[in-house]
């Protein structure tokens, strides 16, 4: 994105920038309700009945798909990127981590249970939870299907074609980030309502909804790739 | 931030389709979501590409390291998020939904202070009540006082009882009836080399939605906002992270 006004501003008078700024206001609240609208048609979009028993590693014991819900009707899943092998989680997930973290208090007194998902096994999890200091629930799916059949992990033969977003993109790595949703009705069945994925879920990227209103922006053109100046919490060198 | 979220539906005779149906729908809403995040790229290009406003007057905040001016508060950053938190001088706390804006703030601000923005809150309050807020609340970030300065008044997220009294105050770029003291919004300004500052946007109402996320979520789950009164905003059910009770 270009930081254009950086390099030659324009500066006017208080009355001037109240003009152009309220011209913008109005396309501002023009875009709020579209974003109204569209949330009520992901809201109206059919459901899936999940069938499979999908078995997670909980911090306490092993727990189904049904379980992780706890007493709510509403469960999001966030798609942590954090494979088997790796040595700690993806930095820019731990980014919008830092956003759920706080998030997960109100969620709850909305009906709605918060639990992040990874395939990494739950003792690697447990350490790079306690080291960033969330609280949030954190399981692990490294012994079903969950993240493959939602579309966040990738066998080796998968990563080379567009799998990703719907098969709508490529992802260089055998893990992605995402965004679901379920619902449980009142006789136990659980529903996958909704997934969202690459720029779908940005909203969590706190930051950059920060970013994209300084006159800099995001400020990326001459990174290697974009977020490339994101670190762990713990990690920035002052 | 009043929306019009719709009553929840029955839930219980919400359509359910086989996965392939369900990815049908899914593939046509994404073309949607695909063409609304890029509208909103365009917006926030627009936003930036407003001209600025230098700012002449000398404002000076109590902070935790004594009085420092608007200067200051950039630390050695160029770019400075100001969020404007309604707590008045009078006021025995923040006003709730500020505090849900900033337990979603709180834990980005070390990555924002590592891509040249400094961020800093500033309310109305004496600095020692904030302080206690603050620490009640177990916030890291900067929040300093603009007790005694028209910094509040001149971005129009506090009034004088004058204009309460009249029931006519200036905010969201309009005269409003409103009858409160304290209003919130998110300002951004810029320092440039030679050291001048400048205005470069401001939101307020709705606006702050687009800074803060604060509904991200929500708007994604079956039940929406599900804000169904009295207030139908987030009036209806945010306490403060600490008085939720079990």
């Amino acid at each position: 994105m270009s930081i254009s006004n950086v390099e030659s501003p324009r500066v006017v008078s208080r009355g001037e920038w109240l003009e152009q700024r309220k011209a913008l206001l109005a396309k501002e609240k023009e875009f709020t309700r579209l974003g109204d609208r569209l949330a009520a048609e992901k809201r109206n979009l059919p459901w899936v009945r999940v069938d499979k028993n999908y078995v997670f590693d909980g911090p306490e014991r092993k727990e189904t798909l049904a379980q992780l819900f706890g007493d709510k009707s509403q469960l999001l899943v966030y798609h942590f990127m954090f494979g088997p092998e790796w040595e700690q989680g993806c930095p820019t997930c731990s980014m919008a981590a830092d956003n759920i973290d706080p998030n997960v208090i109100h969620l709850a007194h909305r009906d709605v249970n918060l639990v992040v998902v990874s395939r990494a096994p739950l003792a690697k999890i447990n350490d790079f939870k306690k080291r960033m200091g969330w609280r949030f629930k954190w399981v692990s799916s490294f012994a079903n299907d969950f993240n493959h059949d939602y579309g966040v992990s990738f066998k080796a033969e998968e990563m080379k074609g567009k799998f990703y977003n719907f098969d709508t993109s490529e992802f260089p790595a055998e893990e992605a980030p995402g965004l679901s949703v379920f619902y449980k009705d009142s006789a136990g069945n659980v529903f996958h309502t909704y997934t969202s994925y690459a720029r779908g879920p940005e909203f969590l990227v706190g930051a950059y909804n920060y970013l994209d209103l300084v006159p800099k922006g995001r400020d990326e053109a001459g990174l290697p790739f974009t977020m490339a100046w994101v670190r762990h919490h713990d990690r920035y060198e002052e | 931030m009043t929306t019009q979220t719709p009553s929840i539906e029955d839930l219980s005779t919400h359509p359910v389709v086989t996965r392939d149906e369900w990815v049908e729908a899914r593939k046509a809403l994404l073309k949607k979501e695909k063409e609304l995040t890029r509208q909103k790229d365009r917006l926030f290009a627009e936003c930036r590409a407003l001209p600025w406003v230098k700012v002449e007057k000398n404002y000076v905040f109590d902070t935790a390291t004594g009085k420092r001016t608007l200067t200051d508060l950039f630390g050695d950053k160029s770019q400075l998020i100001i969020v404007h938190f309604m707590l008045g001088p009078e006021w025995e706390q923040g006003c709730i939904g500020c505090s849900f804006g900033a337990d979603h703030y709180d834990g980005i601000v070390v990555h924002l202070e590592h891509h040249d923005v400094a961020f800093v809150v500033v309310s109305r309050a004496p600095l020692p009540k904030i302080d206690a807020f603050k620490k009640r609340m177990g916030w890291r970030f900067q929040w300093v006082s603009s007790q005694g300065s028209d910094f509040n008044y001149d971005y129009h997220v506090s009034f004088t009882d004058d204009a309460i009294a009249q029931g006519k105050v200036y905010y969201n770029y309009e005269v409003q009836p409103i009858d409160i003291d304290e209003l919130a919004g998110t300002s951004m300004f810029y320092r440039d080399a030679a050291g001048d500052i400048f205005h470069t946007y401001s939101a307020y109402a709705r606006g702050s939605e687009l800074v803060g996320g604060a509904y991200g979520y929500l708007d994604h789950l079956p039940k929406g906002r599900n804000e169904t009164g009295p207030g139908h905003n987030l009036g209806d059910w945010v306490r403060h992270h600490d008085r939720y009770g079990s």
